[in-house]
């Protein structure tokens, strides 16, 4: 009992110098923690109810021009759309390359939650020279995991090219993207396909901040004819 | 009908009631005042600090009546509490103002007080903010308390009824500065039901027979002069009622105001608290009328009422209760009511007539606001129904007329959970105003991720660089995290490099844009439809995160 006793006090002691000697060499001579006082949140009342689109200030600036190679033409218009959920929630897949941009319902396909893909097949290779995408413009939102891949073949299998990819924690599984999120409007997004040639454009989505479905107003590819 | 049958189908409401209110609290993000009052609320917990605050916020009540929920539920600091805890405050006193149609019975009779406890029940705007951490429902059922109450003691003056009276003014008070709206209304309704009493009766009425049950003072003639001896008599105890009922009047008034010094006062710690909250007139009276956030037609609340569908959403109405209120008003106006009856319907008529009005003149106006005048409509909706039913003699259409009212209350339930669920946050619900984005909790979540990788864990330097109406309701849900600051502007805040996290609005962000591009790895979050909240994690946090995501 008494041996229990001793050996018990000696332990305890052996952790409280332990303790003691982290601390005291986490504290350099003379020197001790800061303690800041960090700034209290500000009570304040209601916010405004935003109504209408677009009624908040968005940092982004306008866009400038962009330039592209003599003879660029629009190649998407009318082309055949497949996705990866061919039986959308709101509209249908040929939205995406009817020429129609508006923001309002009726101009926009709506696929289901998580990942999910548009695909244009534009019959054949051409040399890109810009692609454009308007996800959902009547309300500012972001859209996760933005990937624009571009490929010969049409499963996406072999010679895949990735022109755009901001999933940065690769949640959506096609690799960690450097480039940043940013917030829809109606200028829609500008990705720089550099010239690649491809037939087969493919566009991914992980939903978006305000609920986990993905929208696709309108994709614009310009193109030249591949040499 | 009879007592068991009453007492049967009032427990049934109740049930249904409970059940729209006390499930599933946890579900809706917390919204920006919600969530400044339970951070207001966890000071009170946890240092037993509340001070009124004049310029907002509004009365004490709130925070002092969560206290026992929290105790009960063993929450002594504000880390412990969530927001089941805190929305279970408004549950209970939105299911209690149901529970207090009972103190009715007397005054409207046991069917209408039937439907009228149907119609607080089902209500979706009454279940929507039953289910919200704001003072609207509390001011909902003390408002409720007192209007039985004063119309009791009209009925069978006593000093009991007096003091309840006095008891639950003194709450309203000290729920909302602003019930003055409430209280001036119910002024107005009394002074008008009297005029036209005095009206319809073609001359001065009669002297009341004194003690009798059911007479109140507003039935007497104290001027008339005495002619005869037995005259004389009911005149001397017309003067022993008159005492009578100023000493009432002073208990009443006595017991509003000890309620409320208390309260403002926080007990007698803060003397001024008192003064401060008739000093909130001005502050009230200014933000009512001024142009700002919050200005919007004078039809807005009705029209929120009787039809509401925003693009894909659905329709929405509580239609009924206003037909059936439109019914309850032409019936108190029937000469075939009894008195009783009619006198406290015309006062409810003229209450809910006088305070819709004030309420739609003010150009300051928000959802929550419907409360206190939408009481009135249900109560005398009640009415409605009833008088509905009693209209045909004809068993075959009375059937008809029943199925058709509980097909219809059916419908204001299911517009109830609907509100109250698959549509708590969605804009397309015409009640969600300023709400918080469902979106916003994966920012919650992303933040607790980095803490669990962070060596500090939840002491992991964490900066706020946002407005103040883009910082609400982080500080809720940052709330056990050891280490936050807050600032408004960027300039003001240490540099950002030291923070492993930092939390910015996207004017602040693109402020801070080329550090931020540099070191820091951006999402964006919404905070509200429209609105953002950019997350910047540290680049060294960003590559621990990934590094423990790829272990899985």
């Amino acid at each position: 009992m008494k041996k229990s006793v001793v050996l018990l006090i000696a332990a305890s002691a052996f952790i409280g110098i332990l303790v003691s000697a982290r601390q005291a060499l986490a504290q350099e001579a003379g020197k001790e923690e800061l303690k800041v006082q960090l700034p209290k949140p500000m009570f304040i009342g209601t916010p405004r109810n935003i109504s209408s689109p677009n009624l908040e200030k968005i940092t982004g600036k306008p866009r400038g021009a962009i330039f592209v190679s003599a003879g660029t033409k629009l190649v998407s218009l009318n082309k055949p759309v497949t996705a990866s959920d061919m039986q959308p929630v709101i509209g249908e897949v040929g939205l995406v390359t009817d020429g129609e941009k508006a923001g309002e319902d009726g101009y926009f396909v709506e696929l289901g939650p998580g990942k999910q893909y548009v695909q244009i097949d534009l019959k054949t290779a051409q040399a890109l020279q810009a692609i454009l995408v308007w996800h959902y413009h009547s309300q500012a939102r972001v859209y996760r995991d933005v990937v624009v891949q571009v490929s010969d073949d049409k499963d996406f299998v072999n010679g895949v090219t990735t022109l755009f990819n901001n999933d940065h924690d690769n949640s959506s599984g096609l690799g960690i993207g450097k480039e940043k999120e940013y917030i829809e409007t109606f200028e829609g997004k500008y990705v720089d396909p550099r010239g690649t040639k491809a037939r087969y454009i493919r566009l991914w989505s992980n939903g978006n901040t305000s609920n986990d479905m993905n929208h696709y107003v309108e994709v614009e590819v310009y193109a030249t004819p591949a040499q | 009908m009879n007592k068991k049958a009453f007492a049967g189908l009032f427990l049934l409401i109740i049930i249904g009631a409970a059940a729209l209110r006390f499930f599933d609290l946890g579900l809706r993000p917390m919204h920006h005042d919600e969530a400044n009052q339970a951070v207001k609320f966890g000071a009170l917990l946890e240092k037993g600090e509340y001070r009124y605050d004049r310029a907002d916020h509004h009365g004490p009540s709130l925070y002092y009546l969560s206290l026992p929920f929290a105790r009960v539920l063993g929450a002594d600091r504000l880390a412990e509490l969530n927001e089941r805890t805190i929305r279970l405050v408004p549950a209970f006193f939105g299911l209690g103002a149901v529970v207090l149609l009972l103190l009715y019975v007397p005054l409207i009779g046991k069917e209408r007080a039937l439907w009228g406890a149907l119609g607080l029940a089902l209500s979706p705007v009454l279940v929507y903010f039953s289910r919200f951490y704001i003072q609207e429902t509390l001011l909902l059922f003390f408002l409720t308390g007192f209007v039985a109450a004063v119309w009791r003691y009209k009925r069978n003056p006593s000093w009991t009824w007096a003091v309840t009276a006095g008891f639950f003014a003194g709450m309203m008070y000290a729920t909302k500065e602003t019930s003055v709206i409430a209280f001036g209304s119910i002024a107005a309704a009394l002074l008008l039901g009297s005029l036209l009493r005095r009206k319809t009766r073609g001359d001065r009425p009669a002297l009341g027979k004194l003690g009798r049950k059911d007479t109140g003072p507003e039935d007497m003639d104290l001027e008339k002069p005495a002619r005869s001896e037995q005259i004389q008599e009911e005149a001397s105890g017309a003067k022993g009622a008159r005492r009578r009922f100023r000493a009432d009047i002073l208990m009443g008034l006595g017991t509003a105001i000890l309620v409320s010094i208390l309260l403002y006062t926080s007990f007698f710690k803060n003397p001024r608290g008192f003064i401060d909250s008739i000093l909130s007139f001005k502050v009230y009276s200014v933000r009512a009328a001024e142009a700002g956030f919050h200005v919007q037609p004078r039809s807005y609340y009705l029209r929120k009422l009787a039809f509401s569908k925003t693009g894909s959403g659905p329709l929405w109405s509580e239609g009924l209760i206003l037909i059936l209120a439109a019914a309850g008003i032409a019936a108190a106006l029937r000469a075939r009511s009894r008195k009783e009856d009619r006198s406290f319907l015309i006062f409810l008529s003229f209450y809910t007539l006088v305070s819709t009005a004030a309420y739609s003149l003010i150009p300051y106006k928000t959802p929550w606001n419907i409360l206190p005048f939408y009481l009135g409509f249900i109560l005398l909706a009640g009415t409605g129904a009833t008088a509905l039913l009693h209209t045909f003699r004809s068993r075959v259409i009375r059937a008809a007329v029943f199925l058709l009212l509980a097909a219809g209350f059916l419908h204001l339930g299911a517009q109830a959970s609907r509100a109250g669920w698959n549509y708590a946050a969605d804009p397309r619900n015409p009640y969600v105003y300023s709400q918080t984005s469902p979106g916003f909790l994966k920012l919650v979540r992303r933040v607790e991720d980095m803490a669990a990788v962070h060596p500090d864990r939840e002491n992991m330097f964490t900066q706020v660089i946002a407005g103040p109406y883009e910082t609400w309701p982080l500080p809720w849900y940052l709330r056990r995290f050891g280490r936050v600051g807050y600032w408004t502007r960027a300039d003001a805040a240490p540099p950002p490099g030291d923070a492993s996290v930092l939390i910015t609005d996207t004017e602040q962000a693109s402020r801070l844009e080329s550090i931020l591009n540099t070191y820091y790895q951006s999402e964006y979050y919404e905070l509200r439809p429209g609105v953002f909240l950019v997350l910047h994690v540290r680049n060294d946090l960003w590559d621990e995160y990934l590094k423990s995501r790829s272990g899985k």
